[in-house]
């Protein structure tokens, strides 16, 4: 196995429209779609109102987190929801199960809208590194100084599964939505109504750890992502990592928003793999890393 | 076998996508309690207090309920400028929620009279001391008399409203005993919104609101 970089065999380069049609690209282009709908969702509410003919959705309606805080009450209560949520709420949930049975974590890397702001401030911080030498040297001496804690992580990434199972649990016993005042998705898209609730603090929070972190909700915290997780450890796909043409250059594991050692796996079957494939759009070498098709659970 | 990662992307599309249509085309969607599962506007029913939502408006209680909007803002003690299409959420208060608003449509159809209105006009926004006690749930054990005393100034400091809580019950005096002989099990944590908590339980609120609220009556 080759350890030079500059040795590397790559791809040969595309012409015509297949030179622009690459994934990372096509994702953006979805998570920038999915966005915008949210946004105008948000603002149709707004200026339409509730009160006039035409029924406006919230688009709190969208959320497939939602279809799992009501779950319980809809199988229990004959069809009923707990407040905020509708049927729409558990359709787009079987739609995220679905994706992910199929193709891992994918609504998360792909479409989740609160993953791609998390990703933006995180490509804007990369921005202002480059142009503000003060902000890098500021940057990288926090990371230094926080590396001690990276010991945390791994056990910080279990949050999300005991949040996971507080929301569900919370909505399944009391009824309504236990972790609706702290969701900093629900703070976010009632952001009009100025309110000053604990979801909007963890969204301050969030934001401003983008900065320094890649996403770091998704990393930690967030429970449709831990229920996604869990699904997607059924799926057939995954990436692999072709040990014989591996280079061990890292530049996958750096690429990974998860911060996941792509570099050692042997398919990345990770519950935190989100199947962005930034991975696979930074790997120099052909063939290294590749989306294939296998047996859940197969070898690491 | 291998998956070209821009087929992947556009399989994320069509499946995520594709089970949303699915379910759609097969009319398995609802964004909003305001229409039914066809697309149908939910109305409130006219024999049917329960069926009023939060976010109908006040010209559609008025309307399906044969009601005069000022009427209803004076029992209320709503500023008497309050437009008619104001929703009946953004409208809520401790003098006033979607709760009061059914018990009082409720003894209005079964004939009894209302709490005397204020006597504001309908064209001014009242002075807040002229606001009247809104309507207390009328019971049958407690009939609400159509000659009692317009109690003014503030609203009474012990009437349940939707957005009460169990710890507010025990500020105001009620035993815990007394609150979990009503529930008929063990109180939950303080802060618990009551209606929230009997909603989730599947038990009516209305009943138990008029049987904690008899309680916090009988108190000194």
């Amino acid at each position: 196995m080759s350890t030079q970089v500059n040795s590397v065999e790559k791809a040969p380069r595309a012409s015509g429209w297949k030179s622009w049609l690459k994934h990372p690209l096509l994702r953006r282009v979805v998570q920038l779609g999915a966005a915008g709908y949210i946004l105008f969702l948000v603002i149709q509410h707004i200026v339409v109102g509730e009160g006039g003919d035409v029924v406006t959705a919230s688009a709190e309606a969208f959320c497939p987190f939602g279809g799992l805080e009501t779950l319980y009450k809809f199988i229990t209560s004959g069809g009923t929801f707990v407040s905020h949520t509708h049927l729409s709420n558990l359709v787009m949930l079987i739609a995220v199960l679905v994706t992910a049975l199929l193709l891992r974590s994918a609504f998360c890397g792909w479409i989740c809208p609160l993953g791609f702001i998390q990703e933006m401030i995180s490509a804007f911080s990369r921005l202002l590194q480059k142009w503000i030498p003060g902000f890098k040297r500021a940057v990288a001496s926090l990371k230094q100084r926080g590396a001690r804690l990276a010991v945390l992580d791994r056990y910080l990434r279990w949050v999300k599964y005991l949040v996971l199972a507080w929301a569900v649990g919370g909505s399944a016993y009391f009824g309504y939505m236990v972790f609706r005042d702290v969701d900093p998705w629900a703070a976010l898209l009632n952001l009009a109504e100025f309110s000053f609730t604990p979801g909007f603090v963890v969204l301050l929070i969030t934001l401003a750890a983008s900065f320094f972190v890649e996403r770091p909700w998704c990393r930690y915290a967030c429970p449709l992502g831990a229920a996604s997780g869990l699904m997607g450890k059924l799926s057939p796909v995954a990436v692999k990592r072709n040990e014989e043409t591996c280079i061990s250059c890292k530049l996958c594991t750096k690429a990974c928003p998860m911060g996941l050692q792509v570099h050692t796996a042997d398919r990345v079957q990770s519950l935190d793999c989100n199947s962005c494939l930034e991975c696979v759009a930074s790997c120099p070498k052909k063939g290294a890393l590749e989306v294939q098709m296998g047996l859940p659970f197969g070898k690491k | 076998m291998r998956i070209n990662p821009v087929l992947y992307g556009v399989l994320v599309v069509v499946i995520f996508f594709g089970v949303i249509l699915g379910f759609q085309a097969a009319g398995v969607w609802s964004i909003s309690g305001k229409v039914d599962n066809n697309g149908k506007a939910i109305q409130p029913d006219a024999n049917n207090v329960e069926s009023i939502k939060g976010w109908m408006t006040l010209e559609q209680i008025c309307t399906v309920y044969n009601v005069s909007l000022p009427e209803l803002l004076a029992q209320f003690g709503l500023p008497a400028d309050t437009p008619a299409t104001t929703a009946l959420k953004d409208l809520e208060s401790d003098t006033f929620d979607t709760t009061a608003l059914r018990a009082w449509l409720q003894s209005k159809a079964q004939g009894g009279e209302p709490v005397q209105s204020a006597t504001a006009s309908p064209t001014a926004a009242p002075e807040p001391e002229s606001t009247l006690q809104p309507a207390v749930e009328p019971t049958a054990e407690q009939p609400v008399s159509p000659t009692a005393e317009p109690t003014a100034h503030m609203p009474p400091a012990r009437t349940i409203t939707g957005k009460t809580t169990f710890q507010e019950l025990l500020d105001w005096g009620l035993a815990q005993s007394t609150i979990e002989g009503i529930l008929g099990e063990g109180m939950p944590a303080g802060a618990t919104v009551i209606k929230d908590y009997v909603t989730g339980k599947g038990l009516e609120f209305s009943s138990i609101k008029t049987s904690l609220q008899a309680e916090l009556d009988k108190l000194p």
